[in-house]
């Protein structure tokens, strides 16, 4: 399994190994976050397979392909991988949906549709991390749900941002139209087709600028 | 809920049956609310309830399985809440605005209940966040059914019902979350106008809304 991810993304969660002060000799810190990012994506995929309560340790290392003490000395256990996984997705996807915005200028709706898009080809891209992320960690532990809930105020806080300010638009647009999309997303990952996400761009990108506009 | 009287009376097995049950299930919401999932024991729902441990155990058979059957009883109230508010109206755009503004103030009359669907529907475990899907999912097709075909400027999108629910589920569990079940109304002008708008465009939800 490829590496996937930025290595900066790793510093998240605090591995046991003290973090270096000075540049990593390569090999032995490439390999050890290379180590880190297996086991995070095998929790997502084994997750995403059979659900994150029947996801044993045993089953993480061997689909890692590591040792267990190699588990234990980057993460205190199953919930931690779980939080390690999420937060690095969460920070992979808010920034390409960041970046793709950027690019619009001072055009409102190209930075919606273009946020929309970089926003559901992640999810095309990353079917376990985002059945992971969207639907797992509502019903695996307090702090995942927590997560789920701050990722998605997060969400809020950008949409709304990107939206033209309107004082007839009612403060909670930004709310309920990403809760919407959300739910919209979450329905395609669970039918098992977030590999087909981008097909929703259209009706998703109309559905958000309905409010908007006069003539529709 | 009341207890019956202590001592003989003339009411039936089954009628005295059902009552604890009711008790039971008025208690589960109650205690969520006040405890949340960790804190809500069958001891402190049972005393809630005013019925013994074992006779908790003579209609659930645990925890959770209460849980469940609180979850389910809290969605058919708000169903029959709703619809009998919505169905009565000849006008697709007026049922949406009543059945809303019905489930609205049947939220805000009682928190914990609010609290029950939107809140721990999400928090305590896979079969509740089951049934929560479930039932969001359930009341897609009264918006849909009905629905204008076409607007001027063509169909609504496909998905529009299903991410005009799911979006106004989402704020509301957020709300009540925040602690402001109670004031759930006030969201009214606001929810209908984003229900309306995919179907009928924004100037149209807005008459609607302001000739009620």
């Amino acid at each position: 399994m490829p590496p996937r991810g930025k290595a900066g993304t790793q510093e998240r969660q605090t591995p046991k190994r003290p973090v270096p002060s000075v540049r990593p000799s390569l090999p032995r810190e490439f390999i050890a976050l290379h180590k880190q990012r297996r086991i995070m994506d095998a929790l997502a995929e084994l997750t995403a397979e059979q659900g994150y309560e029947a996801t044993k340790i045993s089953d993480i290392v061997k689909r890692a392909g590591v040792a267990r003490k190699t588990l234990y000395d980057n993460f205190e256990g199953k919930e931690e991988v779980f939080l390690a996984a999420f937060d690095a997705a969460r920070d992979d996807v808010m920034r390409r949906v960041e970046e793709a915005g950027a690019g619009a200028d001072g055009d409102w709706q190209a930075r919606i549709e273009d946020g929309l898009a970089a926003f559901l080809g992640y999810v095309a891209e990353n079917p376990s991390l985002a059945r992971m992320s969207m639907i797992e960690s509502l019903s695996a532990t307090a702090e995942t749900t927590r997560r789920y809930e701050d990722a998605l105020e997060a969400f809020v806080a950008l949409t709304r941002g990107a939206l033209p300010s309107d004082e007839r638009l009612p403060e909670t647009i930004a709310e309920t139209v990403v809760g919407g999309v959300a739910w919209i997303v979450y329905q395609q990952i669970r039918r098992g087709d977030a590999e087909h996400a981008a097909d929703l761009l259209p009706e998703l990108t109309e559905f958000m600028m309905a409010p908007y506009l006069a003539s529709a | 809920m009341e207890q019956l009287p202590r001592g003989r009376h003339g009411l039936s097995r089954e009628f005295i049956a059902d009552n604890q049950k009711q008790r039971i299930l008025a208690a589960t919401a109650e205690i969520l609310d006040e405890r949340g999932y960790d804190g809500a024991t069958v001891a402190a729902i049972s005393g809630r309830a005013g019925v013994s441990k074992s006779d908790f155990y003579a209609h659930f058979a645990s925890k959770d399985s209460c849980f469940v059957g609180a979850y389910d009883e809290a969605v058919e109230r708000l169903r029959g809440q709703m619809l009998g508010a919505c169905q009565p109206r000849s006008e697709w755009g007026d049922g949406v605005c009543a059945g809303l503004e019905a489930t609205l103030a049947a939220l805000a009359a009682q928190p914990e209940q609010a609290n029950l669907l939107l809140v721990e529907g999400l928090r305590a475990g896979p079969e509740l966040y089951g049934r929560f899907q479930r039932a969001v999912e359930s009341f897609v097709p009264y918006l849909r059914d009905g629905a204008p075909a076409g607007k001027s400027a063509g169909r609504p999108p496909e998905a529009a019902d299903e991410a005009v629910v799911g979006g106004i589920a989402s704020l509301l569990g957020r709300r009540v979350l925040a602690g402001e079940a109670d004031r759930l109304k006030r969201f009214f002008p606001e929810l209908a106008e984003f229900a309306l708008t995919p179907y009928l465009g924004i100037a149209e939800a807005r008459r609607i809304i302001s000739s009620r």
